[in-house]
């Protein structure tokens, strides 16, 4: 989307095309991040579609988890909560530093150190789970534990490759005052896979 | 004046006509590749018609080059593929990028006056992305299982690695998931492109109605199409991995996943999606009514309203595709309330397209008739869903060819003439040339009679009891005497299927033997009839500035100053000031 503004040029009443500096134009960058929004709505009803089975599979179970089956830890996930929060609003920092154009290439590697923290512990999260005896086959309530986080790691991965790519920007000085729509866009997408997070924290985990 | 930025014009061929960003081009790239497999789908029905008239015997000119380990005819595995792709394909991969991609790109940003999309690059990805998954769909015929199998709806347990195993149905599922990522790019698209790139004085209530249609269905399309998508990702998660989403189990122990909440996802979507392919038929309807009976759209605002009516209603009715699950009578009755109560939009819109031809000069050229065509055939279709909606109506009519031919009338039909009134109606904007019109009315007369005769003969035998997907109906003594009927049936569908070959000609060859179109030969006042034919590649060379509505046509005071019956939307009479208004005025240029 943000390459889209790049290559985007300015044809005036002259004919001629002016290029047009990446995100220097405030009418370009709400458009951005009306299209963002969008985007996030929409996703937002497939995660919709993902919690609405969830509910439906068990209320329709007697027991929840049933029986023979492990409750899941809660320490490690709650951490992890913790880390995903923070790392949002370090980004967040990030992103109201760089508008007023001071570094914020510390806080977007504090951003993203704290989601490869939140991975990794996801990981853990698993193994353990795994090794407990819960295998992805063994009926319903593993199908929700592992296809919802297994799923939101995915978004969480897809997040990190961003932010990294986002730190190298304002490290470099290539985001900053002047240009930070890309920044802007993905601390958007970043709140929002923190938020879907926090719902299958409290349904998954802890309800 | 709006000032709008736009990707330079590109030099190379590659960026030009393969990777463009220009939304023109895109337009086109989705018309090829849907025209392609509404072929490729077309065919497949002309199978599952031949069984029906001549079960279990060779297939023609098919069956030898296709099945010859069977002798070509068509087995009882093999059928259920046949009419799977074939849903699959005609939905997903043929009326989808036709009305939405095809049309939706082509007219938005010219109708409202922009120079492009609000995001070309996600543009040229959402159609490439449509273009794997269209590959995806073809790898599914060639997996050694074969093709899917479970019908489009792909209901669990059906569909699960026992009911359908193999790679075809997991390829299709993917299939469907990755068109569904193609769909929300271009729908996120087409909102923001509406949203904010509307020409100075451009106001909601100014647009052409095709526009407020495809802008609706991209709405429906955004907030839907992402409910099939969890589905479709969980069904994929119960194949692959093996987890119990939608696999009933014993549920004593470990609880038990449940068959019936995909039948629910896939509604939730499923409702909406005939809606998100008939609103975009339906604004082009409504626009060419007024166009060729030379008189305003009757009641625009009218329907406009009943058009958000629809697409607002269309996310509560989803229920009666389900009446027959053991839903509650009661939750059956609201949902049937409300069903009911879509009609009433739905008939809104029709009497308006009634009114807006009552006394017109009608111009019945080919993409005029088309549009009465369309009328015709959703008149039928959506009379029939009044039976459908009705519960105690349903119990004995679900499930039959009743409901293939019903839907079949509205979805298929009435958004294929839709379709071809498009594109007789585009074409010389698309493509700088006119097609023949002696083609286009044989083309219609013949089409337009087949397509009612076709799924007219379905609504009768499913009347008479007959079950929809049966491989070999007549097996069933009680089904024995509707032969006759399916084989007429079948012969009309041939008819139809091999009078296409009068569009594929004319649609090839008007692009090179075609006269060369005038910049406005429907002589209307829509924005995209204001540039040239083709439009260049910035569309306009001034941002318009839009002065009035577009259906402008037959006003007594144009006749007058001007001496025709039409005016342009951004056009001013001579002793008109050109100003927009004030509103938007003040929120153009840049900030």
């Amino acid at each position: 989307m943000s390459e889209a503004i790049a290559q985007m040029a300015d044809l005036s009443r002259t004919g001629t095309a002016v290029p047009l500096d990446r995100g220097s134009s405030l009418r370009d960058e709400n458009t951005a991040k009306l299209g963002m929004w969008i985007f996030l709505g929409s996703w937002a009803m497939l995660f919709a579609g993902l919690f609405f089975t969830y509910g439906a599979i068990r209320e329709a179970t007697a027991r929840w988890p049933p029986a023979g089956l492990p409750r899941l830890p809660l320490g490690l996930p709650a951490l992890n909560t913790l880390a995903l929060l923070a790392s949002s609003a370090l980004l967040q920092l990030g992103l109201s530093r760089t508008r007023r154009g001071e570094r914020a290439a510390l806080a977007v590697f504090g951003a993203f150190s704290l989601g490869l923290i939140f991975l990794s512990l996801q990981l853990v999260v698993w193994t353990q789970v795994w090794k407990s005896g819960m295998t992805v086959t063994g009926g319903p309530y593993p199908s929700v534990f592992y296809g919802l986080t297994a799923f939101h790691a995915l978004h969480v991965l897809v997040g990190l490759a961003a932010l990294f790519v986002l730190w190298i920007g304002c490290a470099s000085g290539r985001i900053g005052a002047a240009r930070h729509l890309a920044l802007s866009l993905w601390t958007l997408y970043w709140h929002f896979v923190g938020a879907v997070w926090l719902i299958i924290f409290a349904s998954v985990y802890l309800a | 004046m709006d000032l709008q930025p736009i990707h330079p014009e590109p030099k190379s061929f590659l960026r030009r006509y393969v990777f463009s960003l220009d939304h023109k081009v895109i337009a086109k790239q989705f018309l090829w590749a849907g025209l392609l497999f509404l072929l490729f789908g077309g065919t497949l029905a002309m199978m599952i018609r031949w069984q029906w008239a001549y079960p279990m015997k060779p297939v023609p000119i098919l069956g030898p080059l296709l099945l010859s380990k069977t002798g070509g005819a068509i087995t009882p595995a093999l059928y259920p593929a046949i009419f799977t792709m074939h849903g699959l394909i005609m939905i997903f991969f043929a009326i989808t990028p036709i009305l939405i991609g095809a049309f939706g790109n082509y007219t938005i940003p010219l109708m409202i006056g922009a120079r492009d999309m609000a995001f070309p690059t996600l543009n040229m990805l959402s159609f490439w992305t449509f273009l794997v998954s269209q590959g995806l769909m073809i790898a599914a015929f060639f997996q050694k299982m074969g093709a899917a199998a479970a019908g489009w709806t792909t209901y669990p347990p059906l569909s699960d690695s026992v009911g359908t195993p193999g790679w075809g149905q997991t390829l299709a599922v993917l299939a469907i998931f990755v068109t569904g990522v193609s769909t929300i790019m271009g729908g996120i698209n087409y909102v923001t492109t509406v949203i904010r790139f509307r020409a100075p004085g451009m106001t909601y209530m100014r647009m052409p109605l095709t526009v407020w249609g495809l802008w609706l269905t991209s709405i429906l399309n955004i907030l839907f199409v992402p409910v099939l998508g969890s589905g479709g990702l969980l069904l994929l998660l119960d194949r692959l991995f093996g987890t119990q989403f939608f696999i009933a189990g014993a549920s004593a122990v470990n609880g038990g996943g449940d068959p019936l909440v995909f039948q629910h996802l896939f509604w939730i979507f499923g409702h909406p999606e005939v809606y998100i392919l008939i609103l975009p038929a339906w604004g082009i309807l409504c626009d060419l009514l007024s166009f060729f009976a030379r008189k305003p759209a009757y009641f625009y605002k009218g329907s406009v309203y009943a058009m958000v009516a629809v697409t607002l209603l269309s996310a509560v009715v989803y229920g009666h595709h389900m009446y027959v699950t053991g839903m509650s009578p009661l939750l059956g009755k609201g949902f049937m309330t409300f069903t009911v109560m879509i009609s009433v939009p739905a008939e809104i819109l029709f009497v308006n397209w009634l009114l807006t031809i009552t006394k017109g000069s009608i111009r019945l050229e080919p993409p005029m008739l088309f549009a009465l065509g369309t009328v015709f055939v959703f008149g039928l279709g959506g009379l029939t869903g009044l039976f459908l909606a009705i519960m105690s109506m349903d119990l004995y009519l679900h499930d039959t060819m009743f409901v293939v031919g019903h839907f079949h009338l509205t979805m298929a039909s009435a958004s294929f003439l839709a379709s071809l009134a498009g594109i007789y109606f585009w074409y010389p904007k698309m493509f700088g040339r006119e097609m023949n019109k002696t083609l286009g009315y044989a083309h219609f007369w013949l089409s337009t009679v087949f397509i009612t005769l076709v799924f007219t003969g379905q609504l009768v035998a499913g009347y008479s009891g007959q079950q929809r997907r049966l491989f070999e109906p007549y097996q069933y003594q009680f089904l024995h005497h509707l032969l006759g009927v399916n084989q007429w049936t079948s012969y009309f569908a041939f008819a139809l299927y091999f009078t296409q070959i009068l569009f594929v000609y004319n649609f090839v060859a008007s692009m090179f033997l075609g006269e060369k179109a005038a910049e406005n030969p429907w002589q209307v006042g829509t924005l995209d009839w204001a540039t040239p034919s083709p439009p260049p590649h910035h569309n306009f060379d001034v941002v318009p500035l839009v002065l009035r509505g577009p259906h402008e046509l037959s006003d007594p005071e144009v006749i007058r100053s001007l001496g025709r019956d039409w005016i342009g939307q951004a056009e001013a009479l001579p002793d008109e000031r050109p100003v927009a208004e004030p509103a938007r005025a003040a929120e153009g240029g840049r900030a």
